[in-house]
């Protein structure tokens, strides 16, 4: 059978052998590579689709085996497995216990922050743009559990359309 | 050949718009619909030009630019003004482009309720009565038998409650995200591009009139929300008023902000949504090669449906001629349906 999977990988020389290395060893056939230039990864990560060709068991297991790895995988036969959520937030993020900020959201099942940007501005209030990793169907969640902690924390919330 | 008279109430810049265009396009509508557009009334803020044989659209507008006062229009110029010029016409639709006022709506409500009661159509492009008293409004239409015609109200030449209420009439709509104020878009595409504060670049749209002297109805996300209103009761049929809507503007989007935003491949837009669950106008991130990714006055909807999925309209949201299209269209539209 025949398996699509995009995944991300460090925009860096040697990424992509590391990742074909175990599907050979696995006993899968590759039938395609195509960098996706225009999915916008993360910074300095590029998207790359493969076209995986073997038996199940040897496709669930190069699955398994970029899990075990941390390979962070998009899109299994066309299907989303992962999405991201990006918001603003403006207020004292720092002395609000920005630690306390991450905890929560990373106690969530199915989320987890994978990004934080944040420009300070000397003792006065800064801003971040915090990103989050997030199985699919759990936007709201996440949607949710950003609002709770901005109310509590007095954060103004920039969210994603 | 049959007549369709019309008394033009407000002659600020939609009002001369609508003048501009009916002179631009009357031998169209009369050509393709056998109508003559006849404009037998138009009034400012405090006087009026009156005359039951027609006005011509060019001598309005001439008298208006020349003495700033229709009562200076030669020989049927009046002193009436307001609600006492719909008794002093014999006329079919009124169309009413007085200024938007969200405090308690007027004149814009009792000249649309006078007219509704007289058995007469309306056409608007103002916002506050529809955002303050729909309901009422819908109501008191119903009741006279008349049509009530507002697609300018919104998003100003680009079509949206028209293209939800008749084009998508197959499609239930879920919800409506957009870009509903031209002047919050220029502000923060203006940060955006230059880097630019946002004190700086509110003086700057002042300058070129894309702001107003007083800018607080577009940058606190007022205006956005007039539209939203409209959008929900006349689009989703949610029973909302202005008070409904939660509302946060501009005014405190810093340019950390939207350089932060800016990095990570997103843009921040004033949008306002409307479904079921949210009535709500508040700074967003949109992904840069999104379509909300639009820039300047540019206006944008996006109709999210359950037969045509997404639908996405953009088009000019201000300007005089532009808003002037949306109200002679609402006005062909009633001429078709009689």
């Amino acid at each position: 059978m025949r398996m699509n999977l995009i995944l991300e990988v460090l925009d860096i020389p040697g990424q992509l052998v590391s990742i074909l290395n175990p599907i050979s060893e696995l006993g899968a056939n590759v039938v395609t590579i195509v960098h996706k230039r225009e999915i916008k990864a993360e910074e300095s990560k590029a998207a790359i689709e493969i076209a995986l060709e073997g038996e199940r068991e040897n496709l669930q297991a190069v699955i398994d085996k970029f899990k075990e790895m941390g390979v962070n995988l998009i899109e299994v036969d066309d299907k989303v497995r992962k999405e991201k959520l990006s918001a603003i937030l403006y207020g004292h993020i720092i002395d609000k216990d920005l630690r306390d900020t991450f905890d929560r959201i990373n106690a969530v099942d199915g989320l987890v922050v994978s990004d934080l940007q944040i420009k300070l501005n000397g003792e006065l209030e800064s801003t971040a743009l915090i990103t989050i990793e997030l199985d699919i169907g759990k936007r709201e969640i996440a949607y949710n559990k950003i609002m709770e902690i901005a109310k509590e924390k007095d954060y103004l919330v920039i969210d994603e359309v | 050949m049959e007549e369709c008279k019309l008394v033009l109430m407000g002659f600020g810049a939609v009002g001369k718009g609508v003048a501009k265009a009916i002179q631009m396009k009357k031998d169209m509508v009369n050509e393709k619909y056998g109508i003559s557009l006849k404009i037998v009334a138009a009034a400012d803020s405090s006087t009026s030009a009156i005359c039951q044989d027609g006005l011509d659209e060019e001598l309005l507008l001439k008298t208006k630019e020349e003495t700033c006062k229709l009562a200076n229009y030669p020989e049927c110029g009046s002193e009436l003004s307001g609600i006492e010029i719909l008794d002093a016409v014999d006329y079919d639709i009124l169309i009413e482009a007085t200024p938007t006022n969200i405090k308690d709506a007027e004149p814009a409500k009792s000249l649309t309720l006078k007219a509704f009661a007289d058995g007469k159509d309306v056409v608007t492009s103002n916002k506050g009565h529809l955002a303050l008293f729909y309901k009422e409004l819908i109501e008191a239409k119903e009741a006279a038998g008349v049509d009530f015609k507002f697609e300018a109200s919104v998003g100003g030449a680009m079509p949206i409650i028209n293209l939800c209420q008749e084009t998508l009439a197959s499609c239930g709509i879920s919800s409506i995200k957009g870009i509903l104020n031209g002047t919050t878009n220029y502000i923060l595409s203006r940060m955006t591009t230059e880097g630019m504060s946002y004190e700086n670049t509110l003086a700057e749209a002042q300058q070129l009139g894309i702001a107003e002297t007083d800018p607080t109805q577009d940058v606190e996300g007022i205006d956005a929300a007039c539209k939203v209103v409209i959008l929900a009761n006349s689009v989703l049929g949610i029973d909302a008023t202005y008070s409904d809507v939660e509302v946060r503007g501009i005014s405190d989007v810093s340019l950390d902000a939207i350089e932060l935003a800016k990095e990570e491949g997103y843009f921040v837009k004033l949008i306002g949504g409307v479904s079921e669950k949210q009535l709500k106008v508040s700074p967003r991130l949109v992904k840069k090669n999104s379509p909300y990714a639009i820039d300047g006055t540019l206006n944008l909807a996006n109709v999210t449906t359950d037969l045509a999925d997404d639908i996405t309209v953009m088009g000019k949201g201000a300007g005089s001629l532009e808003t002037a299209s949306a109200m002679l269209t609402d006005l062909i539209n009633i001429i078709k349906n009689k």
